[in-house]
């Protein structure tokens, strides 16, 4: 069956498998570019297709069962089954198949995930964002596209990623683990370390204990069997800490060595194991090993760029018998270190080595540069470009640790002083202007002489301050229905709209707000994007107002609420309306 | 509900601008300085008889200044000041006496003593808040304001910034207008969520006093008072004073205009 009549368009087939069934079906599965597709026997197109972006993970049958398997499980849940039933190349085939969608997921996989956490989480976090979308979004206002536009930044529209997304780091602890493993296994007797067995990736303290599940086994025999799981992660740690690994990958995969094939020789190498002794053997890795001496060795010439750290002054040195090993002599020939030293030193060096490999690899940011020749850090100790000008790194050193932040003075923000030249407005501020009585000088001397004359003269008369009728009218003033006692029809607003209607009105301003906005940022309108966005946000007001705005009126007249709720409303579309016109008009004349 | 201890201060800030009460004295007799000083007593005493927690301050507001016409400087708290005070005669309750005796002694003094020169005619009402701010700090107080004379314009800013810090400490400005209605003591009542009143007889004041600013703030949810009117919050454009709805703003100097110019006439 010719594979171009059924795939779409240039779609790149990468792998395709004859004698695959699936639902009790024969058929053949393709592998392609961006998606995976299976078509029955004898027919001319695919019932089955699904793009990688939207497979969750793959699973496969565990290799003792007499059906191999190949399980698909999508973001949905949903999962589909492949069953490869080619009698002699079913294992081959599947595993082909298998390993092929291991290296192309995780491209896509990524991508939409974080997109769709992304949003998610935005949409979790802001109960206001949450609603405007269920508003706008969910009733179709304006497409999901047109919401996200805006908010995700440099998700988006390939923008280079302006968000700050930071590192992942490397565990320190990655091949510590393994390396416990092996040394937990040489130890104890086979059963017990398959009770060690877990089915998860524990963090327990930095220590990690390791999910097996069969991938990759060394060639040993029966009781000596090791199985580990070499999760993606933990791959690209060790390709990101030993640069020397992955070059050796790259070299040796696939042309050599399949990948199964390649780390159990790393695993099996010395160069992996904590006893490194150098037995010049035909091992890949012994390069790596000579390698790794010489940028220990050139990181210990560097030293460390802190004047105020002095390293050379850390020794064992041992007070007396009993506080340590008591020495005669720190030797440091190689001819007079017993074995236990040399192997104990080679450890130490390992893990310095392990350290500042994976303090490089996290100082450097994104993928190892295949062209070596471009790095310049010498934090790894394999750069081959000398150091270029450090600035004076001791004056800042000292600096620091003399000089406390907290204890400055405080910096207080400049600010600039505001210059009047009315000043005089501000003394009676916003206040509109009230006719004031002019009082003459006269009438000033005559006022002020009468109260004086008359508060000499004061005394206090407590018992004649009211007489009963002035009381009574004030009191009958301040009673409901009184002169002062407004009447009740006069109430505010918010009291005479339920709580509920006033719910619903706010979302609207904030719904309606949101498409105004997208409008408005539209002007003025130079580019065909801008001039397509604006007849789109003006089809998306009027769908808007009518979907949205007209049912609330009519609701809120059917309570018999006289109160104009969605006036001020109406008149900002309708603004945004006669806007539009108006641009439209005029480029119809410019046309003309 | 508040502890027994704690002390309720209600300060009283009266307009005693003496332009104004000489011409109403003159208008109307029966309602003048002496009158309006009888029912602010009255509304004094009854607030210091309703708790023996309640405590009383008075400011008289005037042209030069503001003046504490009790407690008077001599008063140490909670006890009275001086037995030089002539003790009461009618076996009123002496806390009430003292106060009253005080208060007129402090008024005659204040209002014989008054010079006032023409460009000072208006009542420094926004120095006697400050005032009565800064002698309520310690305990839970409110000011009630009684206003005579009209608003002065330029003490504004001052008379604003004493409204915000008042709103800050959770005071209440209650304000009983006389004469014409204020649109400084409007905001400050709303904003602080005091009564703000206009009464309608003069004469009638210490009902009035008595009805409607008696309880305090706890109280007067319980009690039907008069509704807070709607407060016109416009402000005035600073080209031509007249009340707009929408504005310039200078974003340098916050200076509001009511027509648009690249340069702001202010800054």
């Amino acid at each position: 069956l010719p594979v171009w009549a059924m795939a779409s368009l240039s779609e790149e087939v990468l792998l395709v498998v004859k004698k695959v069934r699936q639902r009790k079906q024969d058929g053949t599965l393709y592998l392609m570019a961006e998606r995976i597709a299976w078509g029955p026997e004898g027919k001319d197109r695919f019932t089955v297709s699904h793009l990688y972006s939207d497979i969750r993970c793959q699973k496969i049958s565990p290799d003792g069962k007499a059906k191999i398997q190949l399980q698909l499980v999508l973001h949905t849940g949903d999962s589909t089954t492949f069953h490869f039933a080619n009698e002699s190349t079913a294992l081959k085939d599947r595993d082909a198949a298998k390993e092929l969608l291991q290296q192309l997921l995780p491209k896509f996989k990524k991508k939409a995930n974080k997109e769709l956490e992304e949003k998610n989480r935005m949409l979790q976090e802001d109960p206001v964002l949450f609603q405007l979308y269920k508003d706008l979004v969910v009733s179709q206002v304006i497409s999901a596209e047109e919401f996200w536009a805006n908010r995700l930044g440099g998700m988006n529209n390939g923008e280079p990623a302006t968000c700050n997304k930071q590192e992942v780091g490397i565990s320190g602890a990655f091949l510590v683990s393994t390396s416990n493993m092996i040394h937990n296994y040489f130890m104890l007797p086979y059963d017990s370390f398959e009770n060690v067995k877990k089915k998860k990736l524990l963090h327990f303290k930095g220590l990690h204990v390791f999910a097996l599940q069969a991938d990759i086994r060394p060639q040993t025999d029966g009781c000596n069997g090791l199985r580990y799981n070499l999760t993606a992660d933990i791959i690209e740690s060790i390709f990101r800490t030993y640069p020397a690994v992955k070059q050796k990958y790259s070299e040796n995969v696939p042309h050599n060595l399949t990948e199964k094939e390649f780390w159990t020789r790393f695993f099996q190498s010395h160069y992996f194991h904590r006893d490194r002794i150098n037995t010049g053997s035909q091992d890949i890795f012994s390069e790596c090993a000579k390698q790794d001496e010489k940028g220990l060795k050139s990181l210990v010439t560097q030293g460390v760029k802190n004047p105020l750290v002095d390293l050379l002054s850390l020794e064992d040195k041992t007070l007396d018998e009993g506080y340590g090993i008591s020495k005669a002599l720190p030797s440091t020939s190689n001819a007079n270190k017993s074995v236990k030293e040399s192997s104990n030193s080679a450890i130490i060096k390992r893990f310095n080595h392990h350290s500042a490999m994976v303090l490089a690899a996290g100082s450097r940011k994104g993928d190892v540069p295949t062209d070596q020749a471009s790095e310049t850090s010498s934090t790894d100790g394999n750069s081959r470009d000398s150091d270029f000008f450090q600035p004076p790194l001791k004056k800042v050193k000292l600096q620091e640790a003399i000089e406390y932040e907290d204890l400055q003075r405080e910096n207080t923000p400049k600010t600039v002083a505001l210059n009047l030249k009315k000043s005089d407005r501000y003394a009676h501020g916003p206040v509109p202007l009230q006719s004031q009585q002019y009082t003459t000088s006269q009438d000033i001397i005559n006022s002020v002489g009468y109260i004086q004359q008359e508060m000499a003269n004061y005394k206090p008369n407590l018992t004649r301050v009211l007489s009963s009728t002035t009381a009574t009218s004030a009191i009958a003033a301040l009673s409901p229905g009184g002169v002062l006692m407004q009447p009740v029809g006069q109430q505010s607003i918010h009291q005479m709209v339920p709580n509920d209607i006033q719910g619903e009105l706010k979302h609207l301003y904030i719904a309606a707000g949101e498409l105004l906005r997208h409008f408005w940022s539209c002007f003025p309108v130079n580019t065909p994007f801008l001039e397509e966005k604006v007849t789109k946000m003006k089809t998306n007001l009027e769908r808007f107002q009518l979907t949205k705005l007209r049912p609330f009126q009519e609701k809120i007249q059917r309570q018999y609420l006289s109160a104009n709720l969605t006036g001020h409303l109406e008149d900002m579309f309708q603004s945004a309306y006669n806007k539009f016109h108006i641009w439209q008009t005029r480029r119809m004349m410019r046309k003309t | 509900m508040a502890s027994e201890d704690e002390l309720n201060l209600l300060v009283i800030v009266v307009d005693v601008n003496p332009i104004w009460w000489g011409q109403q004295g003159q208008r109307e007799p029966e309602f003048t300085l002496c009158k309006c000083l009888d029912a602010i007593m009255v509304m004094g005493n009854s607030h210091m008889a309703m708790t023996r927690t309640n405590r009383l301050a008075v400011i008289a507001s005037h042209c030069q200044d503001s003046h504490f016409l009790y407690p008077s400087k001599t008063w140490k708290s909670g006890d009275s000041g001086g037995d030089e005070i002539s003790s009461s005669r009618d076996g009123k309750y002496e806390l009430l006496a003292v106060a009253n005796n005080l208060i007129a002694e402090e008024i005659k003094n204040i209002m014989t003593k008054t010079e006032v020169t023409g460009n000072s005619t208006d009542t420094l009402m926004a120095g006697s808040l400050a005032k009565a701010l800064c002698f309520g700090q310690e305990m839970k107080s409110r000011i009630l304001v009684i206003k005579a004379a009209d608003d002065c314009a330029l003490q504004y800013m001052n008379f604003m910034n004493v409204i915000f810090a008042a709103q800050k400490q959770n005071i209440l400005i209650d304000a009983c207008v006389l004469d014409s209605d204020s649109g400084l003591l409007q905001q400050a009542c709303d904003i602080t969520g005091g009564l703000y009143l206009k009464i309608p007889q003069k004469v009638a004041l210490a009902q009035y006093l008595l009805w409607v600013f008696l309880p305090d703030s706890e109280q007067r949810s319980q009690l039907v008072l008069p509704q807070p009117a709607h407060v016109d919050y416009r402000a005035a454009c600073f080209c031509h004073r007249n009340l707009i709805e929408i504005g310039y703003v200078c974003s340098v100097c916050l200076s509001i205009f009511c027509n648009f110019s690249p340069i702001c006439t202010t800054c």
